[in-house]
C-alpha cells in the first residue's frame, strides 16, 4: 500500500533528522566547551569522556579534545533519539532545560567516582561549577526543545499539506 | 465593541447637502484646503467638492470640460446623474450614498459630484499625492540589484511589489486603521501559499486596533501586532526595497505596508532573518556565503568580544599563547569598566550627533571625533589604546549588522555582559549568556520559535542561513512558516 510506505518513510526521515539534531548538539556545544576549557573558565573539557579509559598519553592534549568531542557527537546521537522516545512529548522548553540539568547532575555527582582526574563539585571551584552546568543546560535546552519540536512538527504537516 | 454608527443619506435637495457640508467640515476661512464648486448644467444645479491639496488639478478640469461636452452633445437628455455616469471620461467612478461618505472620500482626495433632485453622488478617483519618486533606501544600499526603493505612498509601493509578482493569487487587502488618521493600511500575501492561520491572526489583531491615528506608520502597527513589551529584539524585518519584500511574498511571508512610511514590514522573522542582506543574493554562490560568514563573524564579535576581553584581562584567565593581549602595564588610572562605558558612550553620541549633522558640517565633525577620541583621550590617559581599539571594533561589528534594529539591540546585550563580565567574572558571564540564551530561544513570534532554526534545531533550514543555496536548488520554502505550498517549483508538464 502506498500509503503506509509514505509513512513509513516519513518516520524514517523523522528519524534521521533526530539524529543529525543530537549530533549538532554535540558538535556545537562539545566546540563550546572546548573553548571554554582553553579560555580557562572551566577546568574540564570535551576530553572529560575519555577520562575513564587507560589511553594514551594523548587524551590530555588537543587531540583527546577533539575525539572527545566526536564521542560527544556520536553519544549524543544516542541521547537524543532517548529523548524522543520519554521526554519528546513535553513541549515546554523548561523540560529541556532539566534535562540538561539533570545530565549534569549524573556526571558530575553520580558518574563523579568513576572518572579518575575529575574532582569532587566542592573541590571544582565556583568557575568550573557554573561554566559547565550552564553548557549542560544549553546543551540540554538545544538537544531537547530540536527533538520535540521536530516531532511536533512531524505530526502535523499533515494540517497544512497542499490539498 | 459594536456602536452601529448611524449614517446621514444624501438628502434630495442640493442646497440642503452643501449646508450639511458647509456646517460639518467649515469650509471657508477656517478649512482653506476643502471647498466645492457649484455648476449648472442643461437647468440643472450641481456641486463639485474636493479638497485641493490632495487633488490633481489638471485631471478635474479636464473632467469639467468633459461634462460640458456630454451635456452639449446630449441636449436634453431627461436623467442627468446616469448620463454623466456612464460617460466620464474617468477610470475609477463610483456611486455613494451616505454624507459620511462624502466626507470621508473627500478627504482623501477624491472628488464627489451631487446633481440637485439625486440622493446619490457620483465619486471620481483624482487623488494625487505630495510625495517623491522611488529612490535607494539607505540603510539597505546594493552594488548589483535594482535601485527603486518605496516611498511613502501606499499605491506606489503596491505597484512596485505587484512590477515583481504578476501572480493573480497576489493579494492586497487594504483596510483603514486609525479612527482619526484613517490611514491606508494594506496586507499583502499570495493567496494559494501564505499559512491560512498566520493570515487570520494577522488579520484579526489588525482590525482589534483601536486608537485615533498612526502617524508612525509601520512601526506603530507593529507594536499593536506584536506585543513585544521590553525585549529589545526585533520581531519584524522591515525593508525599504521591493525585491526583499517580493521574494519574502514568494516565501510565504506576509507583508504590511502603510501608507506614510517607505518600508514594510515582514511578518513572521525569526533572528536569521536579520542577518541576511540582499547583496549576498546578488553575487555567485560562493562569494554570498563567503560574505555572510564575514557577516556572521561582525556580528558575533559586536556582541562578545568586549565582554570576553574584559573578562580575560581583568580575571587573569588568558591562557598562555595568547598573553600578548594588553593592556600589559598596570598604570592605567580609570577601571576597565568605566573606561568602556565611556568609550560606548562616547561612541553613541558620535552617532547620534552625526544623525543630525547636516552633510556640510559632517568632515568637520568627523576630523573632531576622531581626534579627541582616537588620540587626545589616550595621550591625557583616560583611555587605555586597547580599550578604544576594542570598543571600535564591537562598534563596526555593529554597524555591519544588516539590520539596523538588529545592531542597536546587541549593543544593549553586549553592555550587560561587559558589566556582568566585569563584576562577577566567569560566573557572570556565562550565567549572563546561557540567560540570554535561553529567553531568546523562549520568545514566540507569532508561533514560531525566536532562534529557529538553530534552536530548535532544523537541519535544512540552518543549511540554508550557513551557506546560501542557488537558486536552482532552493526547492522548497521554509517549513517554519508552514506554508501551503511547499515546493517553490511548480510542477511542468513535459508534455
Amino acid at each position: 500500500m502506498p500509503e503506509t510506505s509514505g509513512k513509513e518513510d516519513k518516520q524514517g526521515k523523522s528519524l534521521g533528522r533526530i539524529a543529525i539534531i543530537g549530533f549538532f548538539a554535540g558538535l556545537i556545544w562539545g566546540l563550546v566547551g572546548f573553548v571554554e576549557k582553553y579560555l580557562n573558565f572551566s577546568k574540564v573539557g570535551p576530553s572529560l569522556i575519555l577520562k575513564p579509559w587507560a589511553l594514551g598519553d594523548w587524551k590530555n592534549h588537543l587531540l583527546g579534545e577533539f575525539i572527545g568531542i566526536l564521542l560527544i557527537c556520536l553519544l549524543s546521537i544516542f541521547l537524543a533519539l532517548l529523548y524522543k522516545v520519554t521526554l519528546a512529548k513535553i513541549k515546554s522548553i523548561w523540560m529541556s532545560v532539566l534535562f540538561g540539568f539533570f545530565l549534569w547532575v549524573l556526571v558530575f555527582y553520580v558518574f563523579q567516582p568513576w572518572i579518575p582526574g575529575l574532582e569532587t563539585v566542592r573541590e571544582l571551584g565556583k568557575n568550573t561549577i557554573t561554566t559547565t552546568l550552564c553548557l549542560y543546560i544549553l546543551y540540554g535546552l538545544f538537544l531537547g526543545y530540536s527533538v520535540s519540536f521536530e516531532v511536533d512538527s512531524s505530526k502535523d504537516s499533515k494540517a497544512y499539506s497542499n490539498k | 465593541m459594536t456602536t452601529v454608527v448611524k449614517k446621514t443619506p444624501i438628502h434630495k435637495r442640493l442646497k440642503d447637502n452643501v449646508d450639511y457640508l458647509k456646517s460639518r467640515l467649515d469650509i471657508g476661512p477656517f478649512n482653506f484646503d476643502v471647498g466645492h464648486r457649484d455648476l449648472k448644467m442643461l437647468g440643472k444645479e450641481m456641486s463639485i467638492f474636493y479638497s485641493n491639496s490632495l487633488v490633481e488639478t489638471p485631471v478635474i478640469v479636464a473632467l469639467i470640460q468633459n461634462m460640458n461636452f456630454i451635456t452639449d452633445n446630449h441636449n436634453g437628455a431627461r436623467n442627468m446623474f446616469d448620463l454623466l455616469k456612464t460617460h466620464f471620461s474617468h477610470l475609477q467612478v463610483s456611486e455613494i450614498t451616505s454624507l459620511d461618505e462624502v466626507v470621508d472620500k473627500m478627504l482623501s482626495g477624491l472628488i464627489i459630484l451631487l446633481i440637485d433632485g439625486e440622493n446619490v453622488g457620483i465619486v471620481v478617483d483624482t487623488r494625487h499625492y505630495p510625495g517623491r519618486t522611488p529612490e535607494e533606501p539607505d540603510v539597505e544600499k546594493v552594488i548589483r540589484g535594482s535601485k527603486d526603493g518605496f516611498t511613502e505612498n501606499i499605491i506606489e509601493n503596491i505597484g512596485l511589489i505587484r512590477r515583481r509578482i504578476r501572480d493573480e493569487r497576489f493579494r492586497n487587502e487594504l483596510l483603514q486603521v486609525g479612527e482619526r488618521s484613517k490611514t491606508d493600511v494594506c496586507i499583502s500575501y499570495l493567496k494559494d501559499v501564505v499559512n491560512p492561520d498566520l493570515l487570520k491572526a494577522v488579520r484579526s489583531e489588525m482590525k482589534k486596533i483601536n486608537v485615533d491615528g498612526i502617524p508612525m506608520a509601520d512601526k506603530s502597527i507593529e507594536e499593536f501586532i506584536l506585543k513585544q513589551g521590553w525585549n529589545p529584539y526585533p520581531m519584524v524585518r522591515y525593508t525599504g526595497r521591493p525585491d526583499v519584500a517580493a521574494a519574502h511574498l514568494l516565501e510565504g511571508h506576509i507583508i504590511i505596508i502603510a501608507d506614510t512610511s517607505p518600508s514594510v514590514i515582514i511578518i513572521p522573522v525569526t533572528l536569521f532573518h536579520h542577518v541576511q542582506h540582499a547583496e549576498e543574493y546578488r553575487q555567485v554562490v560562493a562569494v554570498g556565503a563567503m560574505t555572510r560568514w564575514i557577516r556572521f563573524i561582525a556580528i558575533f564579535t559586536s556582541v562578545f568580544l568586549l565582554p570576553l576581553w574584559i573578562l580575560l584581562v581583568q580575571h587573569h584567565l588568558l591562557p598562555g599563547n595568547l598573553n600578548f593581549i594588553g593592556p600589559n602595564k598596570h598604570n592605567y588610572h580609570l577601571p576597565l569598566l568605566f573606561q568602556i562605558i565611556l568609550a560606548e558612550l562616547g561612541i553613541e553620541i558620535l552617532r547620534m550627533a552625526a544623525v543630525h549633522t547636516p552633510t556640510a558640517l559632517s568632515t568637520a565633525l568627523g576630523l573632531i571625533a576622531a581626534v579627541l577620541i582616537g588620540q587626545i583621550a589616550i595621550q591625557v590617559g583616560i583611555f587605555l589604546p586597547e580599550v578604544i581599539l576594542y570598543a571600535a571594533v564591537a562598534a563596526i561589528g555593529g554597524y555591519a549588522t544588516p539590520s539596523y534594529e538588529l545592531g542597536v539591540a546587541n549593543k544593549i546585550t553586549r553592555l550587560i555582559l561587559t558589566v556582568l563580565a566585569s563584576v562577577f567574572g566567569v560566573p557572570g558571564f556565562v550565567i549572563g549568556v546561557t540567560v540570554f540564551i535561553v529567553y531568546l530561544a523562549r520568545v514566540q513570534n507569532l508561533n514560531i520559535p525566536y532562534l529557529w532554526p538553530l534552536i530548535p534545531f532544523n537541519p535544512t533550514g540552518f543549511y540554508n542561513i550557513m551557506l546560501r543555496r542557488a537558486m536552482p536548488t532552493a526547492r522548497i520554502r521554509p517549513s517554519i512558516l508552514k506554508p501551503q505550498d511547499k515546493y517553490r517549483m511548480p510542477k511542468q508538464d513535459n508534455g
